[in-house]
């Protein structure tokens, strides 16, 4: 019965497997995007240089995760953003604000830590 | 309006009025920017083809403007009945629905007080709630269907053809001329079943008001009547509402269908207007249901006057439709659907 039960279970575990790391992955990742947003705002961007930047760094995020987020981030106070023109063409310019460039620090030296303590554990 | 501008269009359509402007230019800009690249890229302009590549895969706009939205309410029995992306929009049909229902209401009783009638909390309160009841369930039935089929096919949209108007865009002063304009190349799924659902909860309504007036005259049904006009037009009616879930179920296997629809829709607007001009010749509409009793006659009197100025009203608003229905027809030339329906779904694999 209980080979069965197994034989069943890895008769079909590429597509479960696959999805289920695709979910961990995703939820991985959502954790590390508001640092690497904030840490990439540390310079001026307006939402495509910016979207461009952090995908040629290896953290590719599409506009519908990306500009929610740098709302919510504003409204906290973390961004402050501008109106612009800038090629004949009106951008919207983020940067990190005061409590940004606090919270970015914060929230590096407890990446480090938790990194330190994945490395002791792997 | 290019490629891009109608999809930021059904972007701005779906989000709330005080977020539009912000989040169109920056979507607008972000697009443009990602075209330039791609230009500078190949050396040379991009397709239409190209263009509505990249605009897919940015996926559905009513998905992507749910995300930007900070209300995230849904409604959940267990799993998920309506969920964030259609919650607005059913609240926004809703509370129309139950406005006009309790507007239509609130004309009758007014009607009725002034005549003398005596009302009742109970006949009030029992008519709301039974009008909200209705209302709440058919609404809340369609709305759960089309989350259904967005949940299952989230990528059935279209790029062109959109021209920045949404089918579930509410703002109905200004959706009715778009609509017409528009150029769509299928007839929407959603559309259709919701058509299906909604002519057949008609159909079983209009069963029941045969049976039971109180469904349409609410307490009123205890001394008033319909007038035999309506016992008359029963059938044709019954017989257009079939046709139009026949013609729905039609346009369920052929999508591509849309001249088709175009046609069959001046056909039943105008059969729906011949139904509308012999209702109004009939001159009345209510009856009282005792002859002898005094006060019934005034009231009666009021709501015929109130069914005429609303007669009168669909009339007018059938035949300006019509009108357009035609004018566009004409205007369109014939076979511009049908085949560029069949080339847009090949591309996509539909």
């Amino acid at each position: 019965m209980w080979r069965t039960v197994c034989g069943v279970h890895y008769m079909t575990p590429g597509t479960d497997n696959h999805e289920l790391f695709e979910n961990l992955r995703l939820e991985l990742r959502r954790g590390s995007l508001v640092l690497a947003v904030l840490a990439a705002l540390r310079k001026e961007h307006y939402g495509y240089t910016l979207r461009k930047t952090l995908g040629e760094r290896g953290m590719a995020i599409d506009e519908g995760t990306l500009y929610p987020l740098l709302r919510r981030l504003e409204s906290h106070g973390l961004l402050v953003s501008e109106w612009r023109e800038e090629d004949k063409r009106n951008k919207r310019f983020y940067k990190l604000s005061a409590d940004g460039k606090e919270m970015l620090k914060q929230l590096l030296t407890e990446w480090q830590g938790i990194n330190s303590s994945l490395n002791g554990l792997l | 309006m290019d490629l891009v501008d109608s999809y930021v269009n059904a972007v701005a359509k779906a989000l709330p009025e005080a977020q539009r402007d912000d989040v169109i230019g920056e979507l607008s800009e972000d697009i443009r920017s990602e075209i330039e690249d791609k230009q500078k890229e190949l050396g040379r302009p991009l397709t239409e083809e190209e263009q509505e590549g990249l605009l897919r895969q940015r996926g559905n706009p009513l998905l992507l403007a749910a995300r930007y939205r900070q209300d995230q309410r849904s409604i959940a029995f267990g799993g998920q009945i309506i969920g964030p992306v259609l919650f607005p929009f059913y609240i926004k049909v809703l509370s129309f629905n139950l406005g006009l229902t309790f507007l239509v209401v609130a004309i009758i009783f007014t009607a009725l007080a002034v005549s003398g009638q005596k009302l009742g909390f109970h006949d009030i309160v029992s008519t709301c709630l039974l009008q909200l009841f209705i209302q709440l369930s058919v609404v809340t039935l369609i709305f759960a269907l089309v989350e259904r089929n967005l949940a299952k096919h989230p990528d059935r949209w279209h790029v062109k053809g959109m021209s920045g108007k949404f089918r579930l865009d509410l703002n109905i002063e200004k959706d009715i001329p778009l609509r017409l304009g528009r150029n769509i190349r299928e007839v929407s799924r959603f559309e259709s079943v919701s058509i299906i659902v909604a002519c057949a909860v008609a159909l079983a309504w209009m069963t029941e008001v045969q049976n039971f007036p109180v469904l349409i005259l609410g307490p009123a049904a205890a001394f008033l009547k319909l007038a035999p006009i309506w016992y008359q037009i029963y059938f044709p009616i019954v017989a257009l509402t079939a046709l139009e879930i026949v013609r729905a179920i039609i346009n369920l296997v052929r999508p591509d269908w849309v001249r088709f629809r175009a046609y069959y829709g001046v056909f039943v607007q105008a059969a729906g207007l011949g139904i509308v001009y012999f209702v109004i010749k009939a001159g009345r509409w209510v009856e009282a249901a005792n002859s002898g009793a005094g006060g019934t006659a005034r009231t009666v009197e009021i709501i015929n006057q109130c069914f005429l100025y609303a007669l009168v009203g669909t009339a007018v608003f059938s035949g300006v439709m019509i009108l357009i229905r035609v004018v566009r027809l004409v205007r369109q030339p014939h076979g511009q659907h049908g085949s560029a329906s069949v080339g847009a779904r090949a591309k996509e694999g539909n």
